[in-house]
């Protein structure tokens, strides 16, 4: 760590992550209000040894992410929880979670028609209605009690995701084991490249497959496009891409539609209101992202000597934005605390802001819309299982949602019978 | 947070080059904004667009995470 850059703040500096007591399942930190309040850029000590700003409010999360000249992405996104996620590591090649401008700008379109287009969610929406009801029918011929988490999100999350891109589902134990530890708290990069190296080699063929025989998948689209381009990506580059979509693409997905389910069913009047008006299931997406999204938290890097809000902070010095705290802002939204599935307009952060906002959004706006479409009309009795203050939540992962959902129904109707 | 629709007629531009393709605009106004199909760059379908589509396309602005969007 480069002392110059991470300046000592003292013995009463706040830790993160702030507790997280089992009355507030849904988060954020109790203590966030207050921070918002009386210190909206509070000098914290992360779980991985830096020290940053811990940032609040919506208006100051919103300028820094907005911002990537004052602000960069350089450090890494995520190096307040992941120890192995060395801040002053070179950029990798493929790493462009860590670029900013037009490297950055290289890689995110070329990825962007293939997870952002209306036409390609058009595309993509019957193939996850199918893994929807598929799943949910073999739920329903096994019994009536499920594990939605493991039993239900994340599979159908995987296998979107892999179809997406072009990788069968029998092989999604080499992303799995991946994200397990890239997401975990790994301390070495050692680790992480151990359990990369297998998933990257799989890939390294398939790129070579696609670009031999194309198919109908994202991987072949790129490669089609890139090659069309001015600079074409690399094979090296080509693993990257995919590695990028398919490590992160799908527990954090498979998390809020997990976590989602649980803020609904514990919230029985939106419930009932999304139910007497499907219409409503868009706007209840977008709050159950603002509700429970951006929960780690993401970190920026000062370029120069700059404010936020008001607030000194010097060159090279961490920023932590606390995404989730700043959508319960008073000053950004009415009654932040309320969950309302019909809230307009919801302007909010959940998925970041800035050129480095979530971009596999559309998708997974697209995965939780038809999930929440086919819970309402084809299991209506779906309910859990358990007392809520009995779900588990997850712990060693910076992924934050419950461990397991345990849900129970009555009957799950035919796939075909619209509501 | 959004202005709202109403008032005038607005007038819209887009700064292409620093357009990351998260297909926002089109997602909240889709009959204003499209994506172009070979990078999903914003393309604008209707530069003085109809009074009903106003206030969405103050969403748009105010939601594209990469601050293309000049609404007047």
């Amino acid at each position: 760590m480069d002392a110059s850059t991470d300046r000592p703040g003292g013995p009463d500096l706040l830790d993160l992550p702030l507790p997280q007591p089992r009355e507030c399942p849904f988060g954020p930190p109790p203590e966030m209000a207050g921070l918002r309040e009386r210190t909206p850029v509070v000098r914290v000590k992360c779980p991985t040894g830096i020290t940053a700003w811990l940032v609040t409010r919506y208006d100051d999360v919103r300028d820094v992410l907005g911002d990537a000249g004052r602000f960069s992405s350089r450090a890494g996104q995520a190096i307040h929880l992941m120890a192995h996620a060395d801040p002053d590591r070179p950029v990798g090649d493929v790493e462009f979670s860590r670029m900013d401008g037009a490297d950055y700008q290289r890689f995110r379109r070329i990825i962007g028609p293939e997870v952002s287009t209306a036409q390609r969610m058009a595309e993509l929406r019957p193939m996850v209605q199918d893994l929807v009801d598929e799943r949910l029918d073999a739920l329903a011929a096994a019994g009536q009690a499920a594990d939605f988490y493991g039993d239900f999100a994340v599979p159908v999350t995987t296998a979107a995701i892999g179809g997406l891109v072009g990788v069968p589902y029998e092989d999604r134990e080499l992303f799995h084991n991946a994200a397990a530890v890239m997401f975990s708290g790994a301390t070495s990069q050692a680790d992480v490249l151990k359990v990369m190296r297998p998933l990257h080699e799989y890939l390294y063929k398939l790129v070579v497959t696609r670009r031999a025989e194309p198919a109908d998948d994202s991987l072949s689209r790129i490669i089609a496009r890139s090659e069309a381009g001015e600079r074409p990506f690399t094979d090296v580059e080509l693993v990257g891409i995919c590695a990028a979509l398919l490590v992160p693409g799908f527990d954090t997905t498979a998390t809020v539609m997990a976590h989602g389910l649980l803020t609904l069913l514990a919230h029985p009047a939106e419930l009932a209101r999304l139910r007497a008006d499907p219409s409503l299931i868009p706007s209840a997406v977008e709050e159950i992202v603002r509700f429970l999204g951006g929960a780690p938290g993401i970190v920026r890097q000062a370029t120069r000597d700059t404010e936020i809000g008001g607030h000194p902070v010097a060159e090279g010095d961490y920023v932590v934005l606390a995404m989730q705290a700043a959508d319960r802002d008073t000053g950004a939204f009415p009654d932040p605390d309320r969950l309302d599935v019909g809230r307009r307009p919801n302007n909010h952060l959940g998925f970041g802001y800035g050129t480095h906002q979530c971009f596999g959004q559309q998708t997974a706006r697209l995965e939780l819309t038809v999930t929440l479409e086919t819970l309402l009309r084809r299991v209506p009795s779906l309910r859990l299982a358990v007392p809520l203050d009995d779900v588990p939540f997850k712990t060693g992962s910076i992924v934050y949602g419950p461990a397991e959902v345990p849900v129970t129904w009555d009957a799950v109707l035919p796939a075909g019978k619209a509501g | 947070m959004t202005g709202g629709g109403g008032g005038g007629p607005v007038r819209i531009g887009v700064d292409v080059d620093k357009c990351v393709a998260s297909g926002m605009c089109a997602f909240v106004a889709p009959g204003v904004f499209g994506q172009r199909e070979e990078d999903g760059v914003v393309v604008v379908l209707h530069r003085d667009p109809p009074e009903d589509q106003h206030e969405a396309v103050h969403e748009a602005a105010v939601r594209c995470p990469a601050q293309v969007i000049d609404v007047e």
